[in-house]
């Protein structure tokens, strides 16, 4: 009997740790799948290496072969990188360029794994305030001695600045585009009695207006409300109501605790609190979505969304403003945006820097009629910043009648800061005080919890006197 | 000299058996933990040389509330899910062991379902269920003449609402678990308990629960160190937000890995996180006493 008992015994804890490691299979499921996923790439990687080597060391005439991982966008420009890569591939007999399209939830793992095993791509795309400690860190390479200083001559001398580290340029631009445009409802603003051609100018003409707004399930105003939103879509506000960002010049300590950032809290909170904004974010900052669906009257996001109102929402076009941002006294040459946008790199490891920049120069600073096709496919939500491709492109009649374009580049872009380049945690600890001034705790609170941990910050990590800028 | 013999040959066969498993734990856990923790001393570039640091990631670890926060909110959230889990388990539990052999099949079944659910479909389902305009359950609060809820902006809810999904997600596994256990006991013990007058109470207490020691203990430690360790949801509900309340460790972890130039960090607060871990299985293992549970 007792025997019989322990056999069950057995059973049973054999059928449990079966049931557990079928759990812990199924639990771990997402985390297995991507790892195993990253590894069979980087085992594709490694044979895409291993040809590269032997293919740089044989006799001339064989191709090199240029790894390029460019993060997803929008389906319009996956295709023109396709299509692009391709015309390089066949116009040049000694290299071949292989895309491979990374989603951008996937990128931050992939290409650390990547990076780990020394197997990361030799061209891959990255964002503005990602280029100065990258290059720091050795990550990515300068670019000065592989590509025609010509090249650099024809960008804007703002963007110029933006790909610089140290006196050296260490990315090729791509387009360049303002994190904070308002888009408002022509529409709306005549049926709840305001001038459909006067959007607000200052933050408490919107506090206003968005109240008269706020009907029928509509919301006044839509704009980041979570932290890891407000981080980055709040600079240009900071520099508009503080005249900087949260932490001085050499990066030595937080200059968060003034009447600036005090008043931008407000806004913010005055914004949530009176049930302007919805209390729950109906979408990403990003994604305009809830705008083309008529949810919202006023909805501040950046220039991309244009793109969206033009693909998917067509007759929506012509109920639709475009204004700059409110500014905090109504004074519209200040900044309200930070310019966003993507360049081009070589990876510090890269066995072929020449070939990758050469892909790189002829892609985005070659024939301006490449990069033309890849603006007119964006709907002219994105802007060049080459110098020669706006020349060429306002002799397009398309683009040349753009309203919105004309608008965006003659009101916002001029005013427009470069991203910052400090960790990202420092933006996280202002957005987080954004934060808490909207669900209920007060401004002076929330700015001094955020001064003391941006000062820990900087001593923890030792950031006083290490801006590359 | 025959049995010997045999013993011996059991023994090699049982090594080699093992040492495949051996070789594995080796490949994929132990090099790389040894691994893991001498990088953790290191300021890890993959570009640079890395430049040894001493304690200084996990005094900077330890000394950032946030990761002291994402701990708590581990805890808070773990003691949120497992006592529903194991709750509603227990009844279900019972509840299919009374079933007919047909009835009770179709039961199991559906209710192992949402287990085999992925974690990040569940959270973009629930998303949605949590949407404030036009969510499922704004709409029935509506319905019933109540105010809209923020479920996933709100400091107070977020973290409930991520802790619904997470025990519909476990749930149904833990119940078969459950039934397993509770099959396991035999049913004469009911039945003289019976005899001695013992109500359903006495005997939930008296039988049921000391001899499903075992497996409630398990399901205790698996579902804490789930709980704690629960990531994609957040990750995709909520983000960590609002103002950090649903930031899970590993979401912390997470954080830093990706938006750090320098690894360090993150593997030294995944270090702690395992200590953390493992602090509380020990505790769980000393209170229930696992080893004293023998069956009657």
């Amino acid at each position: 009997m007792k025997q019989r008992r322990t056999k069950r015994r057995v059973l049973l804890w054999t059928m449990l740790l079966a049931v557990s490691m079928l759990a812990s299979a199924c639990g771990g499921g997402s985390g297995g799948n991507s790892a195993t996923g990253s590894n069979g790439e980087n085992g594709g990687n490694n044979k895409a290496q291993e040809e590269q080597s032997t293919g740089g060391n044989t006799a001339a005439g064989e191709k090199v072969k240029v790894e390029f991982w460019a993060q997803k966008f929008e389906d319009s420009t996956d295709a023109w990188f396709k299509k692009w890569t391709d015309e390089f591939n066949k116009t040049h007999d000694d290299i071949e360029v292989k895309l491979t399209i990374v989603p951008g939830d996937a990128w931050a793992q992939k290409l650390k794994a990547a990076q780990a095993a020394g197997k990361a791509p030799d061209v891959l795309t990255m964002n503005y305030s990602n280029l100065a400690p990258s290059a720091k860190q050795g990550q990515i390479l300068a670019l000065n001695e592989y590509m025609d200083q010509s090249l650099f001559d024809d960008l804007y001398d703002n963007v110029k600045g933006f790909v610089t580290v140290e006196g050296k340029y260490y990315a090729y631009p791509k387009l360049v585009e303002p994190s904070t445009v308002l888009y408002y409802r022509k529409d709306l603003f005549e049926a709840a009695g305001l001038d459909p051609n006067k959007p607000p100018v200052t933050w408490a003409e919107m506090i206003e207006y968005g109240k008269k707004l706020t009907k029928n399930g509509i919301y006044g105003v839509s704009t980041a409300q979570t932290a890891g939103d407000l981080g980055w879509s709040s600079w240009g506000l900071q520099f508009n109501s503080a005249g900087h960002l949260p932490i001085t010049n050499d990066w030595s300590k937080a200059d968060v605790v003034n009447d600036g950032y005090k008043e931008l809290l407000n806004f913010y909170k005055t914004l949530y609190q009176e049930g302007i904004m919805p209390k729950q974010q109906l979408a990403a900052y990003a994604d305009a979505t809830p705008f083309g669906q008529g949810k919202t009257a006023m909805q501040v996001s950046g220039s991309w969304s244009i793109g969206l109102f033009r693909n998917d929402y067509k007759d929506m076009l012509d109920k639709i403003g475009v204004a700059p941002m409110p500014s905090i006294d109504g004074d519209q040459t200040k900044t309200t945006a930070t310019l966003g946008g993507w360049t081009l790199v070589v990876d510090g490891k890269s066995k072929h820097p020449k070939e990758a920049a050469e892909y790189i120069g002829w892609l985005l600073g070659g024939d301006p009629n490449i990069m033309i096709e890849f603006f007119k496919t964006s709907q002219f939500s994105k802007f060049s910043p080459r110098k020669s491709v706006d020349e060429a492109m306002n002799q397009d009649p398309d683009a040349k009648n753009d309203e919105w374009r004309k608008l965006i580049s003659e009101k916002i872009i001029p005013y427009s800061e470069a991203e910052p380049v400090y960790p990202w945690d420092i933006s996280m600890f202002f957005a987080t005080a954004i934060e808490k001034a909207m669900k209920g705790e007060g401004v002076d609170k929330a700015l001094t919890a955020a001064e003391k941990e941006i000062n820990n910050f900087i001593e923890k990590q030792q950031l006083a006197g290490t801006n590359p800028k | 000299m025959n049995m010997r013999n045999n013993i011996r040959y059991d023994n090699k066969i049982a090594y080699i058996m093992l040492l495949p498993i051996l070789i594995l734990l080796t490949v994929f856990v132990i090099i790389p933990f040894v691994y893991a923790v001498n990088v953790s001393f290191y300021d890890w570039s993959f570009y640079q040389d890395s430049v040894y640091v001493g304690l200084r990631n996990f005094s900077n670890v330890l000394t950032d509330p946030l990761f002291t926060k994402s701990i708590l909110i581990g805890l808070r959230f773990a003691f949120m899910v497992v006592p529903a889990q194991l709750l509603l388990a227990f009844l279900f539990a019972h509840v299919i062991k009374g079933l007919g052999k047909r009835l009770s099949g179709f039961v199991k079944t559906s209710i192992y379902i949402p287990t085999i659910i992925s974690g990040i479909i569940a959270s973009i389902v629930f998303a949605f269920i949590y949407d404030y305009n036009a969510g499922l359950a704004n709409y029935f609060l509506e319905l019933i003449g109540m105010e809209k809820v923020a479920w996933l902006a709100d400091v107070r809810t977020a973290l409930g609402s991520i802790a619904v999904p997470v025990v519909w997600l476990g749930f149904g596994i833990t119940a078969l678990i459950m039934l397993a256990g509770l099959l396991d006991i035999p049913e004469s013990y009911y039945e003289a308990a019976e005899l001695e007058g013992a109500g359903v109470f006495a005997r939930m207490i008296r039988i049921t629960l000391p001899l499903m020691k075992n497996v409630i203990l398990y399901l205790l430690v698996i579902g804490f160190t789930g709980a704690i360790q629960q990531f994609e949801l957040p990750l995709v509900m909520t983000g960590g937000g609002p103002i950090d309340e649903t930031l899970t460790p590993n979401l912390y972890i997470f954080n830093h890995f990706k938006n750090d130039v320098l690894v360090g960090h993150s593997i030294a607060s995944a270090l702690l996180l395992f200590l953390v871990l493992g602090t509380i299985s020990a505790i769980i293992f000393k209170v229930l006493n696992s080893d004293k549970a023998v069956d009657g």
